[in-house]
Order: C-alpha cells, then structure tokens, then sequence
C-alpha cells in the first residue's frame, strides 16, 4: 500500500473511531451510513497433460481473489478494494502476483456536482479517446487514481474533468488529464424539449504526458525525437427519432509513437457509425467503424492489455457458445475496417413461424478486415499511408443465425447456425484462413419449478489442419455435448466434452458442480481447459492448457 | 452567477486547460534525433556520392601583397573544378597577418599550430598545399597563383579510398553535423576527421600588389576553427573495403564575431600518421 493509501485509510478509521461502537453498528449501518460489497474467490489446481500442453504449477493451488467494500451516507462514499493473487491463476500476467489495496476512493455527489479523489473508472462518449475500466475476467484493470469532476450547470449540460495516472498491477503509471462536455440540445433549448427527435451532441479531449526515453531508430546512431505530450480528441452525436437512432463518432489522436505502432510518427483516427430501428418484436442495427492507428496508451513502451486510455468499440457479436466464441475477434487497434449488421425479428404466437408460443430469430452479421496502406517507412517515420474506403487483408468474418423456440410450455429449443472466418495475421501470426461452419441445438427442459435440465449439442466444420508447428489446438473438426441439470432451485451440475474428431487433436472433458443460496454462490469443476483466448469487447487474454480442478466462491452483502 | 457568466468561465478553464494540454508536434526532419555522445561512431547507411575530392589550404594575410592573386587563382579554380575542389585560407600570426588599422585579426591558433608544422613561414605567403601531400620527401607547398590545376587533377584522377558527405544544421546556435564515412577501399592506417568552420564574405583591409590597403576587401573561405582536435578526431572503424559509419558533432561557435548563416562546415579524412588528406566534403549549415 503506497503512502496515499495509507493516508485515506488512516483518516478513515479515524472517522469511524471518534464514535461508540454502538452508534458505528446500528441497524442503519455505520455511522448512519451503509456498507455493501461483494467478494469473490477463484481457485485452481492444475497439472501437466502433455496432450493438451499444460504444465504443472510449482505452487499447486493458484488463486485470485477480491473484496469490495463500499460505504454510502447520502452524498457521501467510499470504497476500496483488495486484491489477492497467490499466485494469479494461468493466463493472468506474473505481474499481478502479490496482494494488498488496489483500489480506494472517496466520492462526493449532488445532482449538479460530482468530484472523486482516489481511484476511479470513467469514459467518454464511446471510449475512443477516454475509457478506463475493470474486466476482471481478462485480467484488466486501467484505473486512474486521481481526482475526477463532473458537474452540470444546467439540466441537460454536462462537463467531465479528471487528471491522475492509470494502474499497472500494484503501481500507477504515466499521467492523463480529460475533458468532456456533453449538450442534451432537447433539454438545453426550450422549443425542443418536447421534440420527438433527440439529439445529444458531445465532446472531448485526452492528453498524456511522458518524459524522455531513448528508443532507438533503426538508422545507427540515431533515437527517436519523442512527442512527450500527445492529444487525442473526439467529437459525438446521439440522434434519435422514435425508433430510430443514429449515433456517430470521430476521433483523432496526434502523433504517438509507441510499441504498437512501431513508433511510427503518423497521426490516428477513427470514425465509428451505428443507424438502428427497433419497434416491438423487431430490432435492427447497422454498425461501422474505421480504425487508423489509434491505439493509445499512457505508457508509450508498454504492450499487453495495461494502460490502454481509450477503447474502440468492437462490432462483431460477443458469442457466448463454445464453438462460436472459439475464434473471438481482438480490435486492431493499428488498424481496421468493419460493418456489422444485426436483425431480431419475434414472430408472434399463433402465426405461421410463431407457433403457439412465438418463435424468434437472430441474424448478425459482421466483416472486419485491414486498411488499404502503402508503407513509407518503418520507425521513426510517418510509417505508412491508408485510403480512407480502401481495405486490406479480410481478418474475420461471422453470419449467424439463431432461431428461438418453445416447443412446448416445458420444452424450448435454439438453434443456431454460424459461419466464421478467421485470419490468423490478428493473432500475430501467418498462416491460412480458417473457414468454420458451426451448428448448435440448445434444449431446455423445464421438468417442473425446481428441475431444470438443458442438453446442448454443437459441431464445428473447419478447413483448418492441426500442424505441431503453428500448434493451435483449435484447428480441426468438432463435436461437443453438455448436459446440465439444475435441481432444487439451489443445485446444478453439469457435464460436458468436447472432441475434435477430425484435422485436430484434443478432448476436452468437464464436469462442474454448483450451489446458490441467496447471494453466494460456490462452483466446483474438474476437467481440461484448451488453451486459446478469450476476448471482452474486442479485448483479449491469452489462456493457456489448464487440466485440474476449479473453485469459485462469490457473495454480496 | 449567470448563465452566460457561468458559460464563459466553463470555456476558459476549458481553453486554459487545453493549452496546457496540448500536444507536441514533431516535425519530420526531426523524428530522429542523434543518439550517442558527440564525435561516437556507429554503423551508417553509406554514401551515396563517392567522389575523390581535393582540399586546398592556403596560408595568407592581410599584409600579403601577393595573397590577392592567389585569392583570384583559387577563386578561379573553384568556380571551374565546382565541388571537387574545396578552398581553405589560414590566416596564421606572422607578420603577414598583423590586422591593418583597427580591421579585426583573422589568424587562429590552429592555423598557426598548422603553419608551423607544414614550416608556412620559412616558404613565405602566400603558399599552398593540396591534400596534404608531399613531393618527395617534403610538403608540397607551392605559390597558388600557378599550379593548382595540375595538383588538384593528380588527387580527383585516382579513385576514392574512402567517401564522405557531411552534414550541419543550425539547431539554436550550435550546430549539429552529421558525417557519413564509407570505405570504398580497404584502408590500413589510422584514420582522423578533421572539422572546419569556415566563414565567407568577411570584408576586412588587405594589402594590394600595387601596395595599397583596400578596405572593401571580401575574404573568403576563411578558417574561424576547428571543431574537432586540430589534428582530427580518431575514426572508430575496421578500415575495411565496404564499411560505413557515421558520427555526430554538437559545435558551439566560441565566438560572436561569427556569423553562422555566412559559415560552412568542412570534413576531412586524413592519415593519422602522415597526415595526408584522403577526402573531404563540405555543406552548408541549415
């Protein structure tokens, strides 16, 4: 714990201790007050399997665990996180190895003014000059400790600033200052407050500053001349009109050489665009974003999922079935074109495709590929150029269908159809694109209100070959079954295996067994886990073989 | 306070905090800066121009009667040779260079470590020297108002041992200069860099063959200093045939009396042992 630390936690206890002990545990809470929070446990066994490529752990049990406290009293909060990684479990950076208070802040808020001192996520517009935030899954954290505002001077005005510096594991990096401003038009001028077309316009800027190293160019003798204050800004809108929306954002960042850039010279943009429609039983939604080089970091040496300022929307659907979400797609933030096209259409009961109970669809779409660039150069120059229309190299593409039925008042069926391609160049490395048809048959059955029993089937199709020398378990044919069964509202356990039958090598069994009560609930698994990656939003973590056991235990109060 | 004050005070902590905010842009002539301590050597890219050059030194002043005809002969060959030939004047402290009147001194301590080791004084002004080069066992010195031409052909006629280019820009007053080696032979000895600033376009009284001061007199190609050691900074290099290396330089002009934008850099390439010139190359400070 730093200094700082220390300091709010002794003001803290000093708060807490001037009162009796009676007056501090009162049935309203402490000091009138109320104190919540959650913890959460993670746990792993893991062993060598050298038909999966995992490896013994020299520690035997891996953990990550965590506690949030959090204290209100009207206006007032306070809050501070522990953090425990003895040692953190497999696909989470050595770095994090160690425990103590990784997060604290205090807050103060009225409806016009809010200011936080301490540690604290924020974002503006979409993120992409300004998004700090918390994936714990990928082992995320880009925190600013520092002091945020907020205040809105009028209803429908809305300025943000903050200055601090962004954790790296158990230390703070680099140095950030924002501003945001936001105007709700329909709020601000008086004729359109009861306009049917809404119209949000906003605003803003993002700076770091980093002293002096010395990076070498590739000409002898020569490092580069570093910009030690880069800018990013971004301008926004958010119209509407009934069903209707049209949102729309562009940024661009100044010159920012850094590790994943090759410390190029060139400046960064990125437009990002989404026209949608939605009424009752129907959705639609139109993305598209162009990304150029906007990668954006408070820490310019610094490569890995650390430090990240600002965050580009990801337009391909987070799948949430094994063999769809086996290719995830991760933002190339140097770099990229997409289009996504997303439809969910519910036919009503008693129709043709309705049936008796309705049947609904889900159709998306989406094809991200590279710019269209001419390299001019490699470090310490402008790097390269890029058309705005023009693409590149196609790195991935997913059609998928889903279709949603309840076949009886016990019985419901998905099922859903995907065809992906995958370029492997996202991943950084050559090789040939995988083409992957993918079929999933998910049913539930309903057996009474305590009993619940799901069978999910899926099989994947590929092109793709296992080669020892690329070695990405992923290739090949495959079939999985699951079955998993839900009794006395507080139970389940669940079993499944997935095996690649054919072009691949693997067979990767689980079982997991879990109970809930109230707001706690504890999970224990045993099985293989195929070494891959997962991606949140385009954002990714490298997850190695695991074979063993899993523990997690989660409640709030 | 209202809505407009309250505006206006929104905005300018907003514009206050955006010009403390802002940020830098790096030009692009200057995304690389150099690396290494001042005169460090490295592995360079090459040359591209991998012309034999020739050097001409001539030792002059301002009460040389005869140092104006040997400007004239310079002149002449310079404008006729073009880049192949570059002219230097060392103005030393004989009795030659004593100022006229209260026009400023042009001599140099360097030009006179130079004059007496060639032995300038005992051959009398002016007197010359290309490349450093001996005729039998003694400098080449001669009178320039004749026989450049046949000295400068013997030098540009061979091939190239070692190709250079410099360059120097003005960053703030001190200049930085880059030079470039590549070795188009295989080279034995210790080689040195020697770096020149020379002024053009000085006005200051010399003495005219006919005996009279003219006041108006334009010097050129005058020697201010020497950047590097006077007898040239040690090449770190293998001297072998296809080598390239680059250095460095950050030179502060230790006198205000020198006006930078009529100034140009010299480089040369010189035995260490025999002192004899194998190339040069001069450029403009930018």
């Amino acid at each position: 714990m730093d200094k700082t630390a220390r300091k709010l936690l002794a003001i803290a206890t000093l708060l807490l201790f001037q009162f009796p002990v009676f007056n501090i545990l009162n049935a309203q809470g402490i000091l009138g007050g109320h104190v919540t929070g959650n913890v959460q446990f993670d746990g792993q066994f893991s062993r060598r399997d050298t038909t999966i490529g995992s490896s013994d752990v020299p520690e035997k049990l891996l953990s990550n665990a965590r506690a949030d406290i959090l204290y209100t009293n009207g206006n007032f909060s306070a809050g501070l996180r522990y953090e425990a990684y003895l040692a953190p479990m497999l696909g989470f950076n050595s770095q994090y190895t160690g425990q103590g208070i990784a997060n604290y802040f205090v807050s103060y808020k009225t409806q016009t003014f809010a200011v936080t001192a301490g540690h604290f996520y924020e974002q503006f517009g979409n993120g992409m000059t300004l998004r700090a935030y918390e994936d714990r899954y990928l082992g995320l954290d880009n925190a600013i400790r520092g002091i945020n505002v907020s205040y809105r001077p009028w209803n429908g005005v809305t300025f943000k600033g903050l200055v601090g510096q962004q954790r790296y594991y158990w230390d703070t990096r680099g140095l950030v200052r924002g501003l945001d401003a936001e105007v709700s038009l329909n709020d601000v001028v008086t004729s359109w407050a009861e306009s049917k077309t809404r119209l949000t316009l906003g605003g803003s800027f993002v700076s770091k500053y980093e002293g002096d190293e010395t990076i070498l160019s590739d000409i002898s003798g020569y490092k580069l001349n570093l910009p030690h204050n880069v800018g990013a800004a971004s301008v926004r809108m958010d119209l509407s009109h009934g069903g209707f929306g049209l949102q729309a954002e562009y940024a661009r960042k100044g010159q920012d050489p850094n590790i994943m850039n090759n410390y190029i010279y060139k400046n960064g943009d990125a437009l990002w665009l989404s026209a949608s429609y939605s009424q009752k039983g129907l959705s639609a939604n139109l993305q598209a974003k162009r990304v150029d080089n906007m990668g954006f970091k408070s820490v310019r040496s610094v490569s890995g999922e650390m430090l990240y300022i600002n965050y580009t929307p990801a337009i391909t659907k987070q799948h949430t079935y094994a063999f769809l979400s086996m290719y995830p797609y991760a933002t190339q933030s140097t770099g990229e074109m997409g289009l996504q096209a997303d439809f969910m259409y519910k036919f009503k009961k008693e129709t043709a495709l309705g049936g008796k109970y309705g049947t609904d669809i889900h159709l998306n779409a989406s094809l991200i590929t590279g710019l269209d660039t001419t390299v001019i150069g490699g470090k310490g120059t402008d790097g390269y150029t890029s058309t705005f229309f023009g693409t590149g190299d196609t790195y991935y593409g997913d059609v998928s269908l889903e279709v949603a039925k309840k076949l009886s008042s016990k019985l419901k069926l998905t099922a859903t159809y995907g065809y992906m391609l995958f370029n492997p160049v996202i991943e950084g490395h050559e090789g040939d694109i995988h083409h992957n048809h993918i079929l999933v048959a998910d049913l539930t059955w309903k057996i009474n209100r305590k009993n619940v029993l799901r069978f999910e089937a899926e099989w994947m199709g590929s092109d793709s070959k296992y080669d020892a020398a690329v070695d990405d378990k992923r290739c090949g044919d495959w079939i999985m079954g699951l079955v998993e069964y839900n009794f006395t509202s507080a139970w389940f356990v669940s079993v499944s295996d997935q095996y690649a039958y054919n072009d691949g090598i693997g067979n990767y069994y689980n079982i997991s067994v879990g109970y809930t009560k109230n707001a706690t609930r504890l999970q224990l698994g045993y099985g293989k886990q195929r070494e891959g990656i997962i991606c949140i939003g385009g954002v990714c973590r490298q997850v190695p073989a695991s074979n063993g056991l899993t523990f997690s235990l989660t409640t709030s109060f | 306070m209202n809505k407009s004050r309250t505006l206006k005070s929104i905005f300018a902590i907003i514009a206050v905090s955006l010009s403390l905010a802002s940020c830098d842009k790096i030009e692009q002539d200057n995304y690389i800066v150099f690396s290494g301590a001042a005169g460090e050597w490295f592995d360079g890219n090459g040359v591209s121009d991998h012309s034999q050059r020739a050097i001409i030194e001539k030792y002059t002043g301002v009460r040389c009667v005869n140092c104006p005809n040997a400007d004239i002969a310079i002149n002449d060959a310079v404008a006729g040779y073009g880049d192949k030939l570059i002219a230097v004047a060392i103005h030393d402290s004989s009795n030659f260079t004593r100022p006229i009147g209260e026009t400023p001194c042009l001599s140099t301590p360097d030009g006179d470590t130079w004059s007496l080791f060639f032995g300038i004084e005992k051959n009398g002004y002016p007197t010359a020297i290309v490349n450093r080069t001996l005729n039998g066992n003694n400098w080449d010195l001669f009178n320039p108002t004749s026989g450049i031409n046949s000295r400068v052909d013997n030098i540009i006629g061979q091939a190239a041992q070692v190709a250079l280019d410099v360059d120097a820009h003005n960053n703030n007053s001190t200049v930085d200069i880059t030079v470039n080696l590549e070795f188009l032979q295989s080279v034995g000895s210790d080689l040195t860099l020697t770096l020149l600033l020379i002024e053009d376009g000085l006005v200051v009284t010399q003495r005219q063959p006919d005996g009279s001061d003219d006041e108006n007199y334009v010097h050129n190609h005058v020697l201010r200093d020497v950047i590097t050691d006077v007898w040239g900074a040690d090449i770190e290099c293998t001297g072998n045939s296809g080598e390239k290396r680059i250095a460095q330089f950050q030179y502060t002009p230790t006198s205000s009396d020198w006006k930078l934008s009529n100034c140009h850099i010299i480089a040369f390439v010189a035995d260490k042992a025999t002192k004899q010139i194998l190339n040069a190359a001069q450029s403009e400070i930018e």
